[in-house]
């Protein structure tokens, strides 16, 4: 590994790790709704009669109209933690890289990372569309501005 | 500018964020036209709706919901691939050449999935831009494990 250009990449444009805060929040937001996922998807499934001991061959959505509707609901927005945020961690992490992790993009990335805690717990818990809709197209916003911050830092 | 290769690579996240513009303008009135009661909603998927306005004739509605969501699959790959090569010092050069050819091929490949959607063209797009990938996913490996 050359070391000696990180370190010189390093010296040109110090790095800034105030927004990988929000980025650690938001990993481990995650991992718990993969705790909640399992913790409500497990009894669902013995309820409808699924021996997971005999299970083959399972896919994303497999358990939908076979299990109860609100018991996948934690597993659906672990699935959209997937999504997006990945491209939010992708935007952070560069942000953070050329030294622009601070200040207004840290106000950013934390509201966006708020913004997608409210919606896990809106849509594990309700699941009401208007207001999932609202909060997505909110936090949405946030990394827009982040990509166009990104843009702005690398091609300045 | 510490790696050229950061460039493309906020090219392809801005990207991301135009296709979510451009799947509202064309899903919510297709929406409207199919008559989805999208204010009582409660617990839907993005699949389900899908169903719903393919049910509704509305096929091309969920085109660019299709390519919205492909973009968070093999490009997040390219995202780790690609800061990994620009910490390690690797993200100048060919490596910023071939990260800027990726990027400019899952362009071209959201506009043919929007627009005409021929699978066999979008599958040739796909894998040359694949192929990018994984000389890049090669050259971090060895970046990485050579010392």
């Amino acid at each position: 590994m050359e070391w000696c250009s990180f370190v010189r990449n390093m010296g040109e444009n110090a790095m800034s790790t105030e927004i990988l805060k929000p980025v650690a929040v938001l990993i481990a937001w995650s991992l718990i709704m993969l705790v909640w996922t399992v913790i409500v998807r497990l009894p669902a499934m013995k309820r409808a009669g699924i021996d997971i001991n005999t299970v083959v061959g399972g896919h994303p959505g497999a358990l939908d109209g076979v299990v109860d509707a609100k018991a996948q609901w934690p597993a659906h927005n672990y699935n959209h933690l997937m999504e997006q945020p990945t491209l939010f961690y992708a935007v952070a992490l560069l942000l953070a890289f050329v030294g622009m992790g601070s200040g207004l993009n840290v106000m950013i990335a934390w509201g966006y990372v708020i913004l997608r805690i409210a919606h896990s717990l809106l849509q594990a818990t309700v699941n009401i569309i208007r207001y999932r809709f609202l909060l997505f197209a909110l936090s949405t916003l946030c990394l827009v501005a982040l990509s166009l911050h990104a843009l702005m830092a690398v091609f300045h | 500018m510490a790696s050229e290769i950061l460039k493309p690579v906020a090219v392809l996240a801005l990207w991301t964020m135009v296709m979510w513009l451009w799947l509202y303008a064309t899903r919510l009135p297709a929406m409207k036209r199919v008559k989805i009661d999208a204010i009582n909603m409660v617990g839907s998927t993005g699949k389900g709706l899908r169903e719903d306005l393919v049910a509704g004739g509305e096929v091309k509605a969920s085109w660019v919901a299709d390519n919205y969501n492909h973009l968070h699959e093999a490009p997040t790959v390219f995202y780790a691939v690609a800061l990994a090569l620009a910490i390690m010092g690797g993200g100048n050069g060919m490596n910023a050449k071939i990260a800027w050819a990726y990027v400019g091929l899952r362009i071209l490949h959201s506009l043919i999935q929007v627009i005409s959607n021929r699978v066999v063209v979008r599958f040739a797009l796909f894998a040359l831009s694949s192929l990018c990938l994984i000389a890049l996913c090669v050259h971090a490996a060895m970046a990485a494990f050579s010392g």
